[in-house]
């Protein structure tokens, strides 16, 4: 049921998952990890179909370091380009936040829909290939994943992740006990972009074609959902999230059409039945937290006087 | 005289059609407890405000040491030495007490980003320090036990108390406290006069503080001044202020006995 194909596409949306949490873990309700993974996905699919430096033979095959380094740059452009609208849209608050990284997500979909050098909207064909099998993407996507878990983690036990935190909870009285909130939440809006353009990147590959609607409105909701139905307090909640919204519809694939059905049910009774999300700092403290209990617990015990 | 810690100088805010502040002027000397008071709505909490770089003046100035620093944002005003409570408690309700502390703490001693994603030794070393200053902090305001606790359950006092600790943590020269007392019950009343005394000694702290309750004010205070409806009506000490007739028509209602 659960083919090598299907796993690669359940760890791209644990990364997007992850994209849309970090903005959220600093309060911040972002929807445009769809324009960074698009951002991200169209530089590649041009690089490697256009630049023949990169390598691409010519029965569609493409060297493995030539998709690192169309991850990084993926990563690099979306960050720039995060860096500049997030100066001006973290201004915004709540949902005029939201509202402001939809239109930016529409902008980049209407950009690659109509640029001269994306393909319109059929977009870009015979992206060359890293790996002869879905399996192969199996693990640049483990090793992107495991990257930005371990980001995650570590945040929670440095000065930026404990600012983000407190700005999510209250933004004046981080201001007040010194955080530059503006820096905060611009951090964590670019760490959000590079890992969405890295995700596309490699997406780009995996998928063999890239148009523009791959970065839409319905992505925003989709990966939000990621989010929501996972757990915002944990980094492990969006994972979680990201891997069962994308493997859900196909497994339900046997009962035909009432699929949708059953998938919008999930999403809808998923925050009636755990309004936390189903992975909560609660319970991975119940699980015995196996080294995933906050640094400061442990901590603080060596500390304690 | 020496110079003022910090100097307000014909200060104003408008909102609307009110003038919540007007042309207020007093100046804060080092190591002094000075108080503020004035009926519900006089512009105490919006003076702070003011201060603290939440909201812009009107007009007017405010001077810290000497230098101009009307209109910077709140976290540059607090590194320079300048930090708050809230009335209405702005702790971050989901952390734990610990982080709560933690989190002010941010740049005593400061850590790159770097340093901090790798857990370099240089990071490790001043998490050490942040965790060590941040028990200190917790032991000297009876928060220790409650350490793991996640603020936004602990008790009314405790939270008051952790709102100092916090405030404390950024390493403060001036605290400003707004209605510590409030909601406290006589015994706690007394406690917090204690434990701002002694803070004031450890921390070498300058402190202003807004209260209602006056015989506290009169017993910390070393000098007061008293608002009403936006305007300083009297500044002096307690016991000028106490004799002022203007302050016993507007606050302490005429025929002149504190509550």
């Amino acid at each position: 049921m659960i083919d090598n194909g299907l796993l690669v596409q359940m760890l791209i949306g644990a990364l997007l998952g992850l994209s849309v949490y970090l903005p959220l873990a600093a309060g911040q309700l972002s929807l445009a990890t769809p324009a960074f993974y698009a951002v991200g996905g169209t530089l590649a699919a041009l690089l490697s179909t256009r630049w023949s430096a990169l390598g691409a033979t010519a029965d569609g095959g493409f060297p493995v370091p030539s998709l690192l380094l169309e991850m990084a740059l993926g990563g690099l452009l979306a960050g720039l380009l995060a860096l500049l609208v997030g100066r001006l849209v973290l201004r915004l608050q709540g949902i005029y936040l939201a509202i402001a990284t939809i239109a930016l997500v529409e902008i980049v979909r209407v950009a690659i829909l109509n640029l001269p050098f994306t393909g319109g909207a059929v977009g870009i064909f015979a992206i060359p290939q890293p790996f002869a099998t879905a399996a192969g993407y199996l693990l640049p996507a483990l090793a992107l994943l495991a990257v930005a878990g371990w980001l995650c983690q570590r945040l929670e036990r440095m000065p930026l992740g404990r600012a983000m935190a407190a700005i999510r909870d209250d933004e004046l009285a981080a201001r007040c006990m010194g955080i530059d909130t503006t820096r905060v939440k611009l951090s964590a809006f670019v760490l959000s972009a590079v890992l969405a353009g890295s995700t596309g990147a490699l997406a780009a590959h995996f998928l063999n074609t890239w148009n523009a609607r791959q970065g839409s409105f319905d992505a925003s909701i989709t990966t939000l959902a990621f989010v929501i139905l996972g757990g915002s307090r944990t980094w492990l909640g969006p994972v979680v999230g990201g891997l069962l919204l994308t493997a859900l519809p196909e497994l339900l694939r046997p009962v035909g059409d009432v699929r949708l059905v059953l998938f919008g049910l999930v999403i809808l009774l998923g925050p009636v039945l755990a309004p936390q999300g189903l992975i909560t700092p609660a319970l991975l403290e119940r699980l015995g937290g196996w080294g995933l209990r906050s640094a400061t617990d442990r901590k603080t015990e060596e500390a304690q006087p | 005289m020496s110079q003022p810690l910090l100097e307000v100088r014909e200060l104003s805010r408008r909102f609307g059609g009110l003038l919540a502040v007007d042309r207020v002027s007093f100046a804060v000397q080092p190591g002094e407890i000075f108080g503020l008071i004035g009926p519900n709505g006089a512009g105490k909490t919006t003076l702070f405000n003011l201060i603290s770089g939440v909201t812009p003046p009107s007009s007017g100035a405010v001077l810290w040491r000497g230098e101009p620093i009307t209109g910077q944002p709140p976290h540059r005003l607090n590194r320079l030495g300048l930090a708050r409570t809230f009335q209405n408690l702005r702790l971050f309700e989901g952390l734990s007490v610990l982080e709560n502390v933690l989190v002010a703490l941010q740049r005593r001693p400061r850590s790159s980003a770097a340093g901090g994603l790798l857990n370099s030794a240089g990071h490790r070393r001043a998490e050490r320090q942040r965790l060590q200053a941040a028990w200190q902090l917790l032991e000297e305001l009876g928060l220790t036990a409650l350490a793991e606790r996640q603020a936004g359950t602990l008790a009314y006092g405790d939270r008051r108390r952790l709102e100092m600790a916090r405030a404390l943590a950024t390493g403060p020269s001036l605290l400003l406290l707004d209605e510590p007392a409030a909601g406290l019950n006589p015994a706690e009343k007394d406690q917090l006069c204690q434990l701002i005394g002694g803070l004031r000694q450890r921390h070498q702290l300058t402190v202003i503080i807004i209260e209602h309750h006056v015989p506290l004010l009169m017993r910390l205070c070393d000098r007061m001044a008293v608002l009403d409806f936006g305007v300083r009506i009297a500044l002096g000490t307690p016991e000028e202020v106490r004799r002022d007739p203007q302050v016993i028509e507007a606050y302490l209602g005429t025929g002149g006995h504190a509550s």
